[in-house]
């Protein structure tokens, strides 16, 4: 275990001390501390305006699409694991088909359908897509894990009178929690690190996402690499945190599943 | 106690709405879009003037064209050495990192998950590079050299013989995170009474582990394995980020992720002019085969409860 | 007569829409947004009411992204256009407007330089805007302190890399790790010499002469000879790479082109470009090569204003401002003398005088023997093909 940390951890400082270097002592000594720390990188990142911008965008679609797939494919789920027949395999089988295909292919389509709706060049446009990408991998998840949970339970509960929507909402849900961070954490990374759909949705400074926006650093023949090392550790921040607070719903969720079980 | 299924569960009907928002995203968003798009696959020509209908051309000469066939099973041969890697090193060692993570004598176990987890937050652009600059001769020679492992200087990325390796390692380096944490998820789901009968019956941890867990997490190494599978049949990133789309070197990486994006989408660099009915050919090739590797796998691991 | 004709242009559009108009433009250049603004503004100042905002895309995806955006009528309305078949095939699908008709575009640009953008039937469908060269970049430092002088053969070449491999110094900072890079700067730069210029090129092209003969054949193995003065693991080292080996002095010597002139801009050491010379007994001739041009997108809402900017990048005045504001390494194409105000810029056009130029070999008409012709490099110079038979399988895919 504890070599693998190393392994992880190494690449991990090489970048961290590489960002507070210039453009070539990069170079001449890669995996050392630097000989003079330069802040400039760091500096001119956060005193242009925009990083500031992207950033808020990137965290208002990663957040409201992680929080409707979530909400979505959790239904979705729920129908399809209780309900046994060959519609709904069928159905199953759609939705994980998604997965399986490159949605790049469609690309063209869905720039004429984001134009017709009258939501291109903005943030907008690439929720529902993220939606519909997050919703394979979410049904697939959390139909599996909503099986998982005794009949019994679910059975008692309609007995003693209660609606299946209650159940849906009073019983599942806690049960599964683990499954949801799971699932949201899963998505989480597509989303915030996607950088084709915000390429060719938005052309406005004022829309990008976060990683679009550290693309315009890479030029045709040459790229600053202290800067970009620079702009990706600080987009990497708010994903460890996100991640962070979404572990720590996942082991409430399965400490407390364990105890019920 | 006979089940009384007619009046308790609900017929499908009242399920269907349940599932209405999902669909409504699905198939305006996803669904439609890709149906048309992979209908391109009978037709030739880029633009809607230029488009004609010919039927099975593109796959017939997908697989008669010279370079198009060494080209595609050259990619298809790649993809499954990656996924391979993959399945062993990838999820194996989250197996195993997953196991001494829900080991309670383990200290500091978040510290680790944390760990484990932060390649994966990475974009993989900065992975590539990073990796990109350890594996470089060049910069790393002499450090190398001083600590006496000069044998490690070499064009690691740049050979062909262990390119594709390097990449998919670089792979499982970055997407470690992600098994490890299912697998985290699914030994704390199991009960605690289980573990505690193996425990009675004087097992030991390897006995417990094969007999007692690994079972009882079956669906979930399921899950993982068709991820993967799927995720690898379709990966792109990493091999643009490590190498650049041509699956250098002599197309040595180049998966059927690159492949398709290369006649699909970008096309050969730098005439820049795709093809997007190959393309699309392509694609739907891989989700045959992607389908008839998950729905095997989906009946060996779920339980139908 | 032009710039009457420009006059009345900015008068047409100030007297029909005296509202502002802003107009896009996309391109794959994101290393230039703040020349290209100056530019942009230095134009304002002519047509105050048009508003040129500038907003290229990451180089990889500038292709890819293109496509998408005409292809579902969102695209830029002025945009940059790359040359021969890749933008010929653009202007068939009816993307970019027709521009025979601007204004001072046949006039003003020789007939070489117009063909990079021209269709077979004359039609032009975009304004040439620059133009880059390949040379050798050396380092002046080391050469004087190792005695060397600049070669004037390839032979002389490759006793000066002897020299400074001896003398413990990287002589070459190329690799093959980003594989373009090898193909375009140096064996593309080093193909007239061997072949001959434009003027041969063709001859090739009609099938007059094979693409294994001789020639080329010691083409590939002057790539094979060089290998061994490239950086050790130079099967890693990619283009980046290559950049700061130079930089910081590593490698004494970068085949490479002229557009990275402006990364050793703050260079702490002194430094300078040859041409690649030729064998002995050959003509050294230089790959000047057409690089980017200036279009409209013919479904633009606003045809006037985008006609009257690439007008206006075909007078004197405009073209002298653009040339101003290019990066370093990029050549204005324009008839006009105009003088570039960087020493290294002026090095690099001192290079063209009296040597025939051509563009990069594959270009105009054989670009699908691209990526055959990269992997034979690449392969001769890993030694795992030998010249004849890198040249063989290039010539055996000619159609």
């Amino acid at each position: 275990m504890v070599i693998w940390c190393c392994i992880v951890l190494f690449p991990i400082w090489v970048l961290l001390i590489n960002s507070f270097k210039t453009r070539l002592t990069i170079y001449t000594n890669p995996f050392w501390i630097p000989r003079r720390w330069n802040f400039d990188n760091y500096r001119s990142v956060l005193r242009e305006g925009d990083f500031l911008t992207y950033f808020k965008n990137s965290l208002i679609v990663v957040l409201l699409s992680l929080l409707l797939v979530l909400i979505i494919s959790s239904f979705a789920a729920f129908a399809l694991s209780n309900w046994r027949g060959k519609t709904s395999h069928g159905l199953y089988l759609f939705f994980i088909a998604g997965m399986m295909l490159p949605i790049k292919i469609a690309s063209i389509k869905l720039l004429e359908l984001v134009r017709s709706l009258g939501l291109l060049n903005t943030i907008w446009s690439l929720v529902p897509i993220y939606i519909a990408m997050g919703l394979p991998i979410g049904v697939f998840v959390l139909t599996e894990f909503f099986r998982e949970v005794p009949h019994e339970l679910t059975e008692a509960a309609i007995i003693d009178g209660s609606t299946y929507f209650r159940v849906f909402v009073t019983i599942m849900l806690p049960l599964v929690r683990p499954a949801l961070a799971t699932v949201a954490i899963y998505n989480l990374i597509p989303f915030w690190n996607d950088l084709w759909f915000p390429l060719i949705f938005i052309n406005e400074e004022s829309q990008k996402t976060l990683l679009l926006g550290v693309t315009r650093l890479f030029g045709q023949y040459q790229t600053d690499w202290s800067k970009v090392l620079a702009v990706l550790t600080l987009s990497a921040i708010p994903v460890l945190v996100l991640y962070l607070s979404m572990s720590k719903q996942f082991i409430k969720g399965v400490t407390a599943g364990a105890v019920k079980g | 106690m006979p089940k009384q299924r007619n009046s308790i569960t609900p017929k499908g009907r009242y399920w269907i709405l349940y599932l209405l928002p999902a669909l409504f995203f699905y198939v305006i968003f996803m669904a439609w879009p890709l149906l048309d798009s992979l209908r391109l696959g009978f037709f030739t020509g880029n633009t809607p003037a230029t488009r004609s209908f010919i039927g099975f051309g593109n796959y017939v000469k997908l697989f008669t064209d010279e370079t198009s066939r060494t080209r595609y099973w050259g990619a298809f041969g790649h993809t499954w050495y990656f996924f391979l890697i993959n399945m062993v090193a990838q999820n194996c060692l989250g197996m195993l990192f997953a196991v001494i993570l829900t080991n309670p004598t383990m200290k500091g176990r978040e510290f680790y998950q944390t760990v484990v987890f932060i390649p994966t937050t990475f974009a993989v652009l900065v992975t590539g590079y990073l990796w990109k600059l350890l594996l470089n001769p060049v910069w790393c020679g002499d450090t190398l050299v001083r600590m006496h492992l000069g044998f490690l200087a070499r064009p690691w990325l740049g050979d062909q013989s262990t390119a594709l390796t390097c990449v998919a390692l670089i792979s499982c380096w970055q997407w470690m995170g992600i098994p490890t944490m299912m697998f985290v998820a699914a030994l704390r789901n199991i009960p605690e009474d289980c573990i505690e009968a193996a425990d009675i019956e004087g097992a030991n941890a390897w006995q417990t582990f094969w007999y007692v867990k690994y079972p009882m997490i079956l669906p979930v190494v399921g899950m993982i394995t068709i991820l993967t599978f799927v995720n690898n049949f379709n990966a792109f990133d990493v091999v643009f980020a490590t190498e650049n789309v041509n699956g250098a070197p002599s197309y040595a990486t180049d998966l059927i992720g690159t492949l398709f994006y290369r006649i699909g989408i970008a096309g050969q660099h730098p005439i820049g002019i795709p093809d997007a009915g190959m393309g699309a050919a392509i694609a739907t090739i891989t989700f045959f085969v992607l389908m008839a590797g998950v729905v095997p796998m989906l009946k060996y691991t779920q339980r139908e409860a | 007569m032009c710039f009457a004709l420009f006059a009345q242009g900015t008068k047409e559009s100030a007297a029909s829409a005296t509202e502002k108009v802003t107009l896009t433009m996309g391109s794959w250049r994101t290393d230039d947004v703040e020349q290209m603004n100056n530019l942009l503004a230095a134009y304002k100042k002519i047509a105050p009411n048009v508003d040129i905002k500038f907003q290229p895309t990451n180089p990889p995806d500038y292709n890819a992204t293109l496509r998408l955006q005409l292809d579902s009528h969102t695209g830029p309305d002025l945009m940059y256009a790359r040359s021969y078949a890749t933008g010929q095939e653009l202007f068939n699908a009816g993307y970019f407007a027709d521009c025979t008709d601007i204004p001072g575009l046949m006039t003003n640009f020789t007939a070489s330089n117009l063909a990079p953008w021209q269709m077979p039937d004359g039609r032009m469908f975009a304004v040439p805007f620059a133009a880059v060269s390949h040379a050798v970049y050396y380092n002046k430092d080391i050469f004087a302190k190792n005695g060397l002088s600049i070669p004037s053969t390839w032979e002389e070449f490759l006793s000066v890399c002897d020299k400074l491999q001896k003398a413990g110094i990287t002589p070459l900072a190329n690799g093959v790790a980003d594989e373009w890079d090898i193909l375009e700067c140096f064996f593309l730069g080093m193909v007239p010499n061997f072949v001959g210029g434009a003027s041969e090129r063709v001859k090739y092209e009609s099938g007059e002469k094979k693409l294994n003969d001789a020639d080329f054949v010691a083409a590939y193995q002057a790539m094979a000879d060089v290998a061994k003065y490239c950086p050790k693991g130079f099967e890693s080292v990619t283009y980046n790479d290559s950049q700061v080996l130079f930089n910081t002095q590593k490698a004494a010597m970068f085949v490479d082109g002229s557009w990275t002139a402006g990364v050793y801009k703050d260079a702490t050491f002194q430094w300078g470009v040859f041409a690649i010379p030729a064998p002995k007994g050959r003509k050294t001739a230089i790959c000047f090569h057409p690089d980017m041009a200036i279009t409209m997108n013919s479904a633009t809402t606003h045809p006037e204003e985008a006609k009257a900017f690439l007008a206006w990048l075909c007078t004197k005045e405009g073209a002298t401002t653009a040339s101003k504001n290019l990066p370093v390494g990029y050549f204005p194409m324009i008839n006009f003398e105009i003088k570039l105000d960087d020493p290294h810029a002026n090095e690099f056009l001192a290079l063209n005088a009296g040597k025939e130029t051509d563009a990069r070999f594959v270009w105009p008409a054989l670009m699908d023997l691209y990526a055959p012709m990269n992997q034979a490099v690449i392969k001769v110079m890993r030694g795992e093909i030998t010249a004849q038979k890198a040249a063989d399988s290039v010539a055996a895919l000619k159609k």
